[in-house]
């Protein structure tokens, strides 16, 4: 066992014995406390840049065995949308509410110039929404949060200020996992830490981001629960957003198993994917992307190395599983597990982009001095470790989002698309798969509050707040209904210029070349999730009715074009989209399906 | 927010693999050295200069070194020059490694004989006096086989070694010295022995530390035994020797990627010589304790320096021993992909 190893033992250890003699000392407690209050509890547990196909319930290879027998427990959920990037969703999640209203109508980090001092463009939670943190507190909750914030920094902008009695959190997008505490924005080059709303000094030595957020996790709510109150407890694991960091005794848990390559790992998603009912067997899968080579193209050598970063990224996933279910664990000792709803999702699409390089910046900046000074080791044995920035980079983002095109930063659905499990008192439909419902990160808070029997509030604290704009799933929850929208509800998303409206099966998108042709393009999800084929010319029409909601979409939520975007260099560091050559052959080994085909398929 | 195409970092990063791991080969007078036992890539050779200078003041009878004599009331020193050939290679799927050794240079020694076996005395010289000899020449080449037992898988390709992270291993390893190098019955020193000897050992080693150059940590040990036929031609007389036990250990650790250094520990025992059947002296009993210091100045170039010197055992023994060692490693796989990057 490694020191590592041996130190998380031990803590979990204490832990259990802690929880062991409150149990014990409360079963007194217990006849003192007021009623209880029989509303259900919230666990929200939500994973950072974990991909639509990673877990084993939606066709992953990868080793989830407590989400897995959640899914069986529960719901899952195939058309469940976040936005392309993490604040973005917290805000959305946080409010019921658009981003762009929100106040992270872009990431506070990437504003553009005329975006700056707009409202919606606070870069933080603005005060135009109230959390829903805020208001189940309000009503009767105990609120806890442990995990990622990114929504402010301020006093008055941290969880504690926006509703949660207590807190673990790492305030900013991301960082080392472990206790170097080094910040992926060199501007802070310490990530800032809050416990119950005071900012740490340090932290453990034996920290790791996931094991922490779970011990205060099961912490608060082992010590709130005398009070006799329901708890809403929001777990923003910050696994597996890179740096890719593995606890010792995980590193090698996949040791080989990525050594074949990208497109092999892909195509065997696929088929369980089909197999698991996820996607259609007709279904169009999006081809490798255009600048990635074939897997089988590369040395033996070359692809252990790469290997290599998904064997951490997959053993970060099965750490924070393992994780999970130490909350699980903890719920069904002290009997609150079957009273208790849970959500479990993502925050958005895979990570392909180099944040690493992003982060580093170029020789003589003080990015690159940070990256000198915190993670400049990165030889092959010794990635995953302390010191050490590992992503694992576009193609395996692109097996993380099988079978969507693209990945996170961008409105394509391997940006945008999340898995979704619901369980919990209510849940109806136990190990469902729903693929009917059309459903938005914005719906959480109001069906956190119909939950808790909290009618979402006009104003708070005296001031006026934006409406919800999600729909309470509810009614979807108890059977009622397939879906919370109907063909004719949409859904818009705007960020770094890119955009998209999704209404039934069809979506517009506009993406910066060279990931899109700078103008709309109109997909149809049924048949081509992977976003393959622009039915502009086919289906005008439609592409007109979803650009005036759009145009809707902008102006209802007062979205600001920005002047500048990251994207607006991409295709000067990109070669020029191709679909298919000699060399970039299409990913499934097989030819693509035939246009012609494909509309007849469409029945044109 | 954007993306990079990979294969120019990677390729950086392959070229790393053109790192030799190791060499091999146990040399005759000295220990084998740190991180002796480490393993190459399959077809990685390695060529090895060293140059010892030792010393060695004697107050009683004591023999060191397998098959020479110590003289009590002796001044010794030695210059020798080792060549090491190994080459890293696989062996019934093992991966071993085998080396050939041959040395040369001069010994000088001063005798007071007053108390020196009179059997071990130079025809013409008495109890009483002294002598001075010296002998210069070839020393008795050698050769080795290593192969691991446990602990390391084949180190074949690239992905083998990308693949190798050991803790535990253990090798066996066995070492003949051929009787051809320079020796004049005349002479009580010489560089050659004019007997068949050899070795059997068991290296084994921990790896401690995060199997990266600059992390990389080692507990070393190699117990050994020597074993010698007999020299029916010493000073015209049979000379037999008991076996030599050595134990062997080494504590290594990175500095850097490029620099590591080593405590090292020798330690032997045994040699009872005899002399026409009569037993002769004491059996040897020596610890040397010293420090090995390795820099890899080029992806295969290495320079490496060791001071050891005698410290526990017998007490009437002071040697020290100085060794300088340059080491010129490749393997073609590697040498071809630097070439591909330097675009010829």
């Amino acid at each position: 066992m490694s020191l590592m190893g041996k130190y998380s033992f031990i803590s979990s250890a204490l832990t259990l014995i802690s929880i062991l003699g409150s149990v014990l000392a409360h079963s007194d407690d217990s006849l003192q406390t007021s009623q209880k209050d029989n509303r259900p509890n919230i666990l929200l547990v939500v994973a950072d840049d974990l991909g639509y196909s990673d877990l084993g319930s939606y066709g992953g290879e990868i080793k989830t065995p407590v989400l897995d027998q959640l899914a069986q427990e529960g719901i899952r959920y195939t058309d469940f949308y976040v936005s392309p990037t993490c604040s973005v969703t917290r805000s959305m999640l946080l409010s019921g509410t658009d981003n762009h209203v929100a106040g992270l109508g872009n990431m506070g980090e990437l504003n553009a110039p005329n975006q700056v001092g707009k409202p919606g463009y606070e870069g933080v939670l603005n005060k135009r929404v109230a959390s829903v943190a805020s208001l189940l507190r309000d009503n009767g909750y105990n609120t806890y949060m442990t995990g990622k914030w990114h929504l402010g920094l301020k006093p008055d902008q941290i969880p504690h200020a926006r509703g949660f009695d207590r807190d673990f959190s790492l305030l900013v997008g991301g960082g080392s996992h472990f206790d170097d505490q080094w910040n992926i924005e060199w501007q802070i080059p310490k990530a800032p830490y809050t416990e119950d709303g005071l900012t740490l000094e340090k932290l453990p030595e034996d920290f790791y981001s996931t094991k922490n957020f779970t011990d205060k996790t099961i912490q608060f709510i082992e010590e709130g629960r005398k009070d006799g109150k329901p708890f809403f407890a929001y777990m923003a694991y910050t696994a597996p957003h890179g740096p890719l960091h593995v606890p010792d005794d995980w590193l090698r848990r996949y040791k080989n198993r990525y050594d074949e390559g990208w497109d092999g790992i892909r195509n065997q998603r696929l088929i369980r994917m089909q197999e698991l009912g996820i996607i259609d067997k007709e279904a169009n899968a999006a081809d490798r992307l255009w600048f990635l080579p074939r897997s089988t193209s590369l040395t033996p050598a070359l692809r252990v190395m790469l290997g290599r970063k998904m064997e951490l990224y997959a053993s970060m996933v099965e750490y924070m599983d393992d994780q999970v279910g130490r909350v699980f664990d903890y719920l069904r000792m002290i009997g609150e597990y079957d009273n208790t709803i849970i959500i479990f999702m993502s925050d958005n699409g895979a990570e392909g982009n180099d944040l690493r390089g992003m982060v580093a910046g170029r020789v003589g900046s003080l990015g690159f001095l940070h990256a000198m000074n915190n993670f400049a080791e990165n030889s092959h044995n010794s990635l995953g470790r302390k010191g050490t920035y590992a992503e694992y980079g576009p193609a395996w983002a692109q097996v993380s989002m099988t079978p969507f095109r693209l990945y996170k930063g961008l409105v394509a659905e391997g940006g945008i698309r999340s898995p979704l499990i619901v369980s919990g008192p209510g849940v109806k439909g136990a190990g469902e798969l729903n693929k009917e419902a059309v459903l938005h990160v914005m719906d959480i808070a109001p069906t956190l509050l119909e939950l808790a029997g909290v009618e979402p509030p006009a104003t708070y604290k005296g001031s006026e707040i934006a409406p919800m704009q999600g729909k309470s799933w509810v009614d979807m929850l108890e059977g009622n209904t397939p879906s919370p929208r109907t063909q004719n509800d949409w859904l818009g998303w705007e960020l770094f210029g890119n955009r998209a409206i999704r209404q039934g099966e069809w979506k517009i998108t506009w993406h910066y070349k060279p990931f899109g042709t700078q103008g709309w393009q109109l997909f149809n999800l049924a048949n081509d999730p992977g976003e393959q084929y622009d039915l502009s010319d086919k289906f005008p029409e439609k592409k007109k009715s979803l650009i005036v909601l759009w145009d809707d979409y902008k102006k209802k939520n007062g979205v600001v074009m920005g002047d500048r975007s990251p994207f607006e260099g991409a295709n000067k560091a990109l070669p020029d989209l191709v679909t298919e050559s000699d060399n970039y052959p299409p990913v499934r080994g097989v030819e693509a399906i035939p246009y012609e085909k494909f509309l007849k398929l469409l029945g044109q | 927010m954007y993306t990079r195409n990979m294969q120019s970092r990677l390729l950086v990063n392959l070229v790393s693999l053109a790192m030799f791991l190791s060499f091999s080969g146990a040399v005759l007078a000295v220990d084998d050295g740190a991180r002796a036992y480490w393993k190459g890539r399959d077809g990685t050779q390695v060529v090895s200069f060293q140059y010892l200078n030792l010393n060695m003041q004697a107050t009683d009878s004591q023999q060191f070194d397998p098959g020479h004599y110590i003289y009590p009331n002796s001044d010794t020193e030695a210059n020798i020059f080792i060549m090491n050939w190994a080459r890293h290679m696989t062996l019934l799927n093992r991966p071993s490694s085998l080396s050939l050794n041959l040395a040369g240079g001069s010994v000088d020694i001063d005798v007071n004989t007053s108390s020196a076996p009179p059997q071990f005395l130079p025809s013409g010289v008495g109890a009483g006096g002294s002598f001075r000899q010296s002998s210069s020449g070839y020393a008795d080449p050698s050769a080795q086989l290593d192969v691991n037992l446990f602990g390391t898988s084949p180190l074949k390709s690239g992905v083998d070694l990308l693949n190798y992270e050991p803790t535990w291993t253990l090798d066996a390893a066995v070492m003949l010295a051929v009787p051809i190098g320079e020796y004049d019955d005349d002479k009580v020193v010489n560089m050659g022995l004019n007997r068949w000897y050899g070795r059997v050992a068991l290296p084994m080693k921990y790896h401690f530390g995060v199997f990266s150059p600059g992390y990389m940590s080692s507990f070393e040990l190699t117990p050994s035994v020597w074993l010698f036929a007999e020299n029916d031609d010493f000073v015209g007389q049979k000379l037999e020797n008991d076996p030599l036990f050595q134990l062997e250990a080494h504590l290594t650790n990175d500095f850097t990627p490029n620099f590591f250094g080593s405590l090292d520990l020798l330690y032997r025992s045994g040699f009872q010589s005899k002399f026409n059947g009569v037993e002769v002296g004491d059996k040897l009993d020596i610890g040397d304790f010293g420090f090995t210091l390795n820099y890899q100045v080029t992806d295969n170039i290495t320079f490496r320096t060791s001071y050891t010197s005698n410290v526990f055992g017998d007490s009437d023994l002071d040697s020290s021993l100085i060794r300088m060692q340059v080491v010129y490693g490749w393997n073609q796989a590697s040498e071809n992909l630097k070439k591909l990057r330097q675009g010829h």
